[in-house]
């Protein structure tokens, strides 16, 4: 029915039209007043808050998601979707650590987990596109692999002593910024810019938005849906080695549970998982709105487990107003 | 019950309508689409409801269809004023409604389809055999014989169109709003159509039918309503007025005629297919199509045109025999395979395969033509505006930029960027379904004179339609398919629309107009 959807497209999508013109749409514009807003709040309750150590431990503790939002803003774009991220993270930071600990050289090592990563997307991308699986359910068993590969290759341990020099990129910081940070904020410059301008990103789009006029449009279908899943591969491959930098250890539980933060920071910020829409800083705002709502729970002592139930109210929250948004219109 | 009170009002002199549209205007944001329309459906007549392009045909049915609401005036039923809520009050009043795109359930089975939400059951168990029976009975008033257990998606869209109507049908309507009903049906599948209509009127139903075909109008219709920019023009009975006049009305000017039949000199062969066989759907289809030539695949329901014409370009399941293209042996995988050996391909459905309806026009524009406006891997967003603009201007779509979401434009202007953004890739060989579906007079004239441009300046097209008299002006030659087979190969300046609809229907021809140009013509 042409009719109804007509009037909520016009909500639905002026993004496209943003796409490569204006930077900041209605979305982002509201994200960025509600991350204002917690920092107003934040600040008067909380002076720590405002402080320039407090930032740097915000930003450094996202920058692991930032960079996995990336590619599931790619993906959810697509009308794709990855809930393996978190384990791929874990299993490559393994990987990383045990490969450098049996002496391996760190670019050698890096190297290594990040084809992992990719390999890991690659079979997501052949289970969704060729074999035609729903892609809750392939990359729910693909979590479960690659989870349980990471903790049968460390007997569930952490995998530490790791050689001095690689602390450098987790550690380092130039002109008192982290080296950490100014990748995430450089590789979502990047992206971002990417998915505006380039063909490939475009393709990436008219898949999520209709996969069979994009087909009859000449849009190789598989090959950039295969793609996007192993970009997203990568790029949480490439989160796992952030985090052994930065912890100096290999932790086979790491990210348990961060697809979710992840998924719920890219819906906030504008994707859909409809597919067709999103943007890279619209998913990194969100990541940004979720890492502070996190630290302000974290320093009003709030529990872990509580903040759990917020990031999860967080979500269905912002899919619901979505919703409404979206149906209110008619 | 109703039906009573329809008898005694039909005895009076002054017939009251049974739904009206009494001063209203219409807005969407900013654009009003709908100023000053009055329009009114009798019971036991079909009202025609004309215009061109965007002229505000689909919002005056969303009004009485309680799909959108009047910005201002009133909506009367049986002289009450009535505000329609929606699609479900609409029902309850008796409205039902064919919209210009199918709305069905492509994975739900035609029966669930006809009586979605509305099934027969019994303490709250759907009684399927009773679900089917009532099902055939529907569509067996069109002779339409399909497994209605089947899923919709199933059925070719001319099927599905015919699926669409016994759905609002279904509902014991006082009042029918069929918008271009007929867009994807052969002109016996709209014959059997009629007689239903007709039928339905006897009953007294009152009809609104929208279309774009003067001789379908004039054929069944008994008043005729014009639209042109959002403003009922002039309302008259169809026995006192003429096509030409009906025609000046909804463009302000006069016809502008077909599209003169030029013998032009056609090139040397581009594709040659031979005993192509797919096992299924069709078999030992052969023909050529050279340079400039347009050539038209005639048939009728259950021709298997499309799957043929897929079949070409890496569409279809796998197939044997043999496709020459440019003097070589080609068997595309993909469409993108084709698409780089310069072949475009127009589909069918403009809305599920064609365009992407939330996106910009620009945008869909260049979906197909991603290469030509990238350097680099970058996209050139000023030269995709520059030509959208230039698509814009040349089929005068009606819209206020590049920048519009293409779901917004009326149907016929969506048509006319679909085949825009094919026509932009400049390909050898076109393969078109249904060029002008949905399309205004004028715009039908500015569509046939491009095509016809196009092929003198060496385009091969290849069109499939379902619109005869189209192939007949358009094509060089017209292939007859009937059940899978090629059962003529004719040229169009000998062909007739009657012709044509006895061979498709597998009737021998009524005279040995046939020839073939291609048998024993060196490559
Ligand atoms: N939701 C909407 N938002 C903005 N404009 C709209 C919307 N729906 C329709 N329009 C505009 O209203 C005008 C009339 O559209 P409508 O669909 O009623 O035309 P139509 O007469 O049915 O044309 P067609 O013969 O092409 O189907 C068009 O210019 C269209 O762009
Ligand atoms: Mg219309």
């Amino acid at each position: 029915m042409t009719m109804i959807s007509s009037q909520n497209q016009q909500v639905r999508t002026s993004f496209l039209r943003s796409i490569g013109r204006a930077f900041v749409d209605i979305r982002e514009l509201t994200l960025l007043v509600l991350i204002l807003g917690i920092v107003v709040v934040m600040s008067s309750i909380n002076p720590y808050f405002l402080s320039l150590a407090n930032f740097r431990a915000v930003a450094v503790g996202m920058a692991p998601i930032a960079v996995i939002v990336i590619g599931m803003a790619i993906l959810l774009a697509s009308g794709g979707f990855d809930l393996s991220v978190g384990s791929v993270m874990a299993l490559s930071s393994t990987i990383v650590a045990m490969l450098l600990v049996a002496g391996g050289s760190i670019p050698l090592a890096v190297l290594a987990g990040l084809i992992l990563g990719a390999a890991v997307g690659f079979v997501n991308g052949m289970l969704v596109t060729r074999l035609g699986i729903n892609p809750l359910i392939a990359t729910l068993g693909t979590m479960s692999i690659a989870r349980g590969a990471a903790l049968v290759l460390t007997e569930g341990f952490s995998v530490s002593s790791l050689p001095a020099e690689y602390a450098w990129l987790g550690r380092a910081s130039f002109g008192g910024i982290p080296a950490i940070v100014i990748l995430m904020l450089a590789m979502v410059i990047v992206f971002d810019l990417a998915m505006r301008h380039t063909r490939f990103f475009r393709q990436v789009y008219f898949i999520g938005a209709n996969e069979k006029a994009a087909m009859l449009s000449g849009v190789r279908v598989d090959r950039v849906r295969i793609t996007a899943y192993v970009l997203t591969g990568i790029l949480a491959a490439l989160a796992g080695v952030l985090l052994s930098s930065r912890l100096m250890s290999g932790t086979p539980t790491a990210g348990n549970g961060i697809e979710l933060q992840v998924l719920a920071a890219a819906v906030i910020g504008g994707a859909s998982l409809r597919g067709g829409e999103g943007t890279i800083l619209g998913a990194f705002l969100g990541v940004v709105f979720v890492a502070l709502v996190n630290n302000s729970m974290t320093m009003q002592a709030v529990s872990i487990y509580w903040q759990m139930v917020v990031t999860g109210s967080v979500l269905v929250s912002a899919v619901a107003l979505d919703m409404l948004i979206r149906n209110g219109r008619t | 019950m109703h039906y009573d009170s329809t008898i005694t009002r039909c005895g009076q002199t002054k017939i009251e309508p049974i739904i009206a549209l009494s001063g209203i205007t219409k807005s969407f944001g900013p654009t009003q689409v709908l100023s000053h329309v009055d329009f009114d459906v009798r019971p036991g007549e079909i009202h025609a409801l004309v215009g061109e392009n965007g002229a505000g045909k689909s919002t005056c049915i969303s009004l009485l269809y309680g799909l959108n609401k009047p910005t201002t005036g009133e909506i009367l039923f049986d002289g009450a004023q009535t505000q329609i809520q929606s699609p479900a009050h609409a029902q309850q009043l008796g409205v039902g409604c064919v919209f210009q795109e199918l709305s069905l359930a492509g994975s739900l089975s035609v029966a669930e389809n006809i009586f979605a939400g509305r099934a027969p059951s019994k303490f709250g168990k759907v009684i399927w055999s009773e679900l089917r029976a009532r099902a055939e009975a529907l569509l067996a008033e069109f002779d339409l014989t399909v497994d209605v257990s089947k899923p919709v998606d199933s059925l070719p869209i001319s099927s599905r169109q015919i699926v669409e109507i016994a759905k609002a049908l279904s509902l014991d309507s006082r009042v029918l709003l069929l918008d271009e009903p007929t867009s994807a049906l052969t002109p016996d599948e709209v014959e059997g159509l009629f007689s239903v209509l007709r039928s339905l009127t006897q009953k007294g139903i009152g009809i609104v039918y929208v279309s774009h075909h003067m001789s379908e109008i004039f054929e069944i219709s008994d008043r005729i309503t014009v639209l042109r920019d959002g403003q009922t023009i002039t309302t008259e009975s169809t026995a006192e007025t003429t096509q030409a006049h009906i025609v000046s009305s909804m463009i302000g000017s006069a016809h502008p005629g077909d599209v003169e039949h030029s013998e032009d000199q056609l090139g040397d062969v581009l594709m040659r297919v031979t005993n192509l066989t797919d096992g299924t759907h069709f078999e030992d289809v052969s023909f050529g199509i050279r340079r400039g030539e347009i050539v038209g695949l005639a048939g009728l329901l259950g021709s298997r045109r499309s799957e043929i014409v897929r079949s070409l370009i890496g569409l279809g399941g796998s197939v044997t025999g043999k496709i020459e293209y440019k003097s070589q042996e080609v068997s595309f995988n993909n469409l993108r395979a084709a698409m780089d050996a310069n072949i475009g391909f127009v589909p069918e459905e403009r809305k599920t395969e064609g365009l992407f309806l939330d996106y910009p026009i620009s945008t869909n524009l260049a979906a197909a033509n991603l290469e030509k406006h990238t350097r680099l891997g970058m996209l050139n967003g000023r030269s995709i505006d520059e030509a959208s603009r230039d698509a814009i201007d040349a089929f005068s779509v009606k819209t206020g930029g590049p920048d519009d979401i293409v779901g917004s434009l009326s149907g016929g202007n969506q048509q006319k960027i679909l085949l825009s953004k094919w026509l932009e890739r400049e390909p050898e060989l076109l393969i078109i379904e249904e060029p002008t579906k949905g399309v205004d007079v004028g715009a039908k004239f500015q569509i046939h004179t491009e095509l016809k441009r196009r092929a003198a300046a060496g385009t091969a097209i290849i069109i499939v339609s379902s619109d005869f008299p189209e192939l007949v002006a358009l094509s060089n030659r017209i292939l007859v398919v009937h059940q899978g087979h090629v059962v003529a190969d004719v040229l169009a300046s000998e062909a007739d629309e009657d012709g044509l609809i006895r061979m498709a229907a597998g009737l021998p021809a009524p005279t040995d107009a046939s020839s073939n140009l291609y048998e024993g013509t060196p490559t």
